[in-house]
């Protein structure tokens, strides 16, 4: 985008600021504007349908310490220009009530419930129900509050969720424990026959507290690791993506060496988590040949992560500032024949799987996400390419060493299993096509600032995009650690489009299409519920109680 | 022919032959590379606890009891980051490629450094630790009586003296 038609941008933005008599400003990517919570609502509709923006997430903060208030911070993208535009309203302590715009931006209904859950917004004009936290949490303590203590632990009765019971259609539970599953994750499918008529999902099993842990316990350097242990499958995206936000915000310079490294890293972690993914699809799908091959060929990918970081996974490089590992000329060598052994395997692999006509069959229109509806839900990543939306954080808002490299953006319009499938197929080309570039235009250097100052209250934005979709992390600095810090996960978006694809599916489909989102829980959830003997509790919900309910 | 296509996967099977790993029969499964389990040092750990701040998982904790300062490290909470291994002045620690921890007993699992602390020259209370002391004498062109005194004792010591000073410049 050249810089006229930035200011353009711009100034269109500062307009509509000032119609809705709010204060704007921007620092790089990313425009503040900060209005009225009873303007809330147009400002939102104006960005999110007439400036064609996507809703990433919205961010509660107790702001009390510094100015008495509670504040929502709306995160809306702009990813044709390239800008994040957070829109910034507050409402007193004593009555925090705020306008919800969830049947505007439709996107925008889970973090209304969390910030709820967690902050205790009041949100208008919308049903508020438990989302993040389990059923016997006190009603009248929030725990993102900065009054409450990391470590503390209210006194709890443990009980259980009713699930739903239905006299017209079946209900058919899936999970919370599940020997198909590989994450708690509870989903009620209501059939007629073979045919899914609703869903209904509670999630939010594992949430983990991190972001209170990363705002209360942890220095600025250790949440990378701590960040790290977001997900399993893609933790060095939450690693970079925090690191980065902070960068964001105060500024540091971070050498140009380190970015490429994080890039190769990160493109190595996607590799890992297709290949994984396409062998779980293929599992699912009671082929499990797919299952061994494509995962004999992830090995590889998972001895180089090692050779190039220390470990296979929870890479453990990244600090604030740079990498810790530097690449060598052996190791390129290595990597490099690897990835021609990969590219090659893997393209076999594939032309094999494509073949056999049972998956073929069972992935074709199945699972359909319509355009329409993923825009409605802001979807993204894989889920959203496959419904014909064009956008990739990576050529977007490029960050690290991505605006040194050509890739393509694979997008299907279908919208179905296969269209995701493919996705993810030509992804794991365009990754090895990127990581060949990066080693060989790396440029030397140092791989770690160290010496930076973070400044106090300021904001960061950083995306990243994760094998399953845009990662976000929000950082308001603090001192010696972040005031406030927000993940939001890529399957946090993904999973409300589930019950649009999972509609009119049959049963038989339901678990390939639930997987066809790549679904990452931990990462969504962020609680693990520790009584006072240190066992760990989950939702209490007796399978065996619910057979006799539903008899 | 097309339909038998997915067959071909027979002769991949074929040509890749047998992946597992005679495990634990065979050499080291994990590269030169790997970051495992650390080994600290005792003749090298002067106590100074920089790992301890900078360990994210507090695998490494410092316990005071009296007049000695213990050093311990859990494996149990160790996430094989290595920051410890960057972050000691002395080198000390060392990170090796071990990763089979697995045992029955929790003891194997815990470490301990002990390390004799000081005594300071005015209250006779204890501070720091007896080779930190000597470490800071070496690298630093700081008076021994200094540095043989405790922190409180010095902060009282520096105020005291301000005092007195500022008392004079007020008395003339």
């Amino acid at each position: 985008m050249n810089s006229s038609n930035k200011t353009n941008i711009l100034e269109k933005y500062r307009e509509i600021a000032e119609s809705y008599k709010g204060s704007f400003s921007y620092i790089k990517d990313t425009v503040l504007i900060t209005v009225d919570k009873n303007a809330l609502r147009d400002i939102a509709e104006t960005i999110y349908w007439k400036m064609d923006c996507y809703h990433r997430t919205c961010v509660g903060v107790d702001e009390t310490p510094l100015n008495g208030y509670l504040a929502l911070y709306h995160i809306f993208g702009d990813d044709k220009n390239g800008l994040n535009i957070i829109v910034k309203t507050i409402t007193e302590l004593k009555n925090p009530v705020i306008p919800s715009i969830r049947d505007i931006v439709p996107a925008a209904d889970w973090c209304e419930l969390e910030a709820h859950d967690l902050l205790g917004i009041v949100f208008e004009n919308r049903d508020l129900y438990r989302l993040v936290l389990p059923p016997y949490w006190p009603r009248d303590i929030y725990p993102l509050r900065k009054n409450i203590p990391y470590n503390y632990r209210p006194e709890v009765v443990y009980s259980s969720e009713r699930i739903s019971e239905s006299t017209e259609t079946a209900v058919v539970p899936i999970g919370p424990y599940h020997p198909a599953l590989h994450e708690p994750e509870y989903f009620e499918l209501f059939v007629e026959g073979e045919k899914i008529v609703d869903v209904k999902y509670r999630g939010f099993h594992v949430h983990r507290g991190i972001e209170k842990l990363g705002e209360s316990r942890t220095t600025y350097q250790q949440i990378n690791f701590l960040a790290e242990r977001i997900c399993g499958i893609c933790g060095f995206v939450h690693a970079v993506c925090y690191s980065q936000a902070v960068e964001k915000a105060a500024n540091i310079h971070v050498p140009e060496r380190a970015r490429f490294i994080r890039s190769i890293a990160l493109e190595i972690e996607r590799l890992h988590s297709h290949l994984l993914w396409i062998g779980v699809a293929a599992h699912i799908l009671g082929y499990d040949t797919g299952f061994m091959h494509s995962w004999r060929i992830r090995e590889s990918i998972m001895l180089i992560a090692e050779l190039l970081t220390g470990s296979r996974k929870t890479y453990g490089i990244n600090l604030i500032g740079g990498v810790r590992r530097d690449i060598d000329e052996n190791k390129i060598k290595k990597v490099l024949e690897t990835l021609d052994y990969v590219e090659k395997d893997f393209k076999k692999l594939i032309d094999i799987i494509t073949s056999v006509p049972e998956i073929t069959r069972r992935i074709k229109d199945t699972g359909v996400l319509p355009k329409e509806d993923a825009r409605k839900l802001s979807v993204v990543g894989p889920v959203a390419r496959a419904s014909g939306l064009d956008r990739d954080i990576r050529r977007d808002l490029p960050y690290a060493a991505y605006e040194y490299v050509d890739f393509n953006v694979p997008v299907y319009d279908s919208g179905d299993n296969l269209a995701r499938f493919k996705v993810r197929v030509d992804e794991v080309f365009e990754s090895i096509s990127i990581i060949r570039q990066l080693l060989s235009n790396l440029p030397k250097g140092p791989v770690l600032n160290n010496e930076f100052e973070i400044p106090e209250y300021k904001i960061g934005v950083s995306l990243v995009e994760a094998p399953r979709g845009e990662d976000v992390h929000f950082v308001i600095t603090g001192r010696g650690k972040p005031y406030r810090w927000r993940v939001r996960a890529p399957t946090y978006n993904n999973i409300p489009a589930l019950k649009v694809m999972l509609q009119g599916c049959t049963l038989a489909d339901a678990p390939l299409t639930i997987a066809s989102i790549d679904p990452c829980f931990s990462c969504t959830d962020r609680i693990v519920i520790i009584d006072e003997k240190g066992f760990r509790r989950s939702i209490l919900l007796n399978p065996f109680n619910r057979k006799c309910d539903l008899k | 022919m097309k339909k038998l296509d997915f067959l071909k996967i027979l002769v991949i099977a074929t040509e890749t032959g047998r992946v597992t790993r005679k495990y634990p029969y065979e050499p080291p499964l994990v590269s030169n590379e790997f970051r495992g389990k650390i080994e600290i040092d005792e003749k090298k750990c002067i106590g100074c606890g920089a790992c301890v701040i900078a360990c994210p998982p507090n695998a490494l904790e410092l316990k005071i009891e009296k007049n000695i300062l213990i050093l311990k490290y859990f494996v149990g909470r160790c996430i094989f980051c290595w920051r410890c291994v960057d972050v000691c002045p002395v080198k000390a620690i060392r990170g090796t490629s071990d990763f089979e921890l697995a045992t029955d007993n929790i003891s194997d699992l815990n470490e301990a450094v002990i390390h004799d602390r000081n005594e300071c020259i005015e209250c006779r209370g204890n501070y720091s630790t007896v080779k930190q002391k000597q470490y800071v004498i070496e690298k630093s062109p700081i008076t021994e009586n200094y540095v043989s005194k405790c922190p409180d004792c010095r902060r009282n010591g520096f105020i005291n003296s301000i005092q007195r000073r500022k008392g004079g410049v007020y008395a003339e």
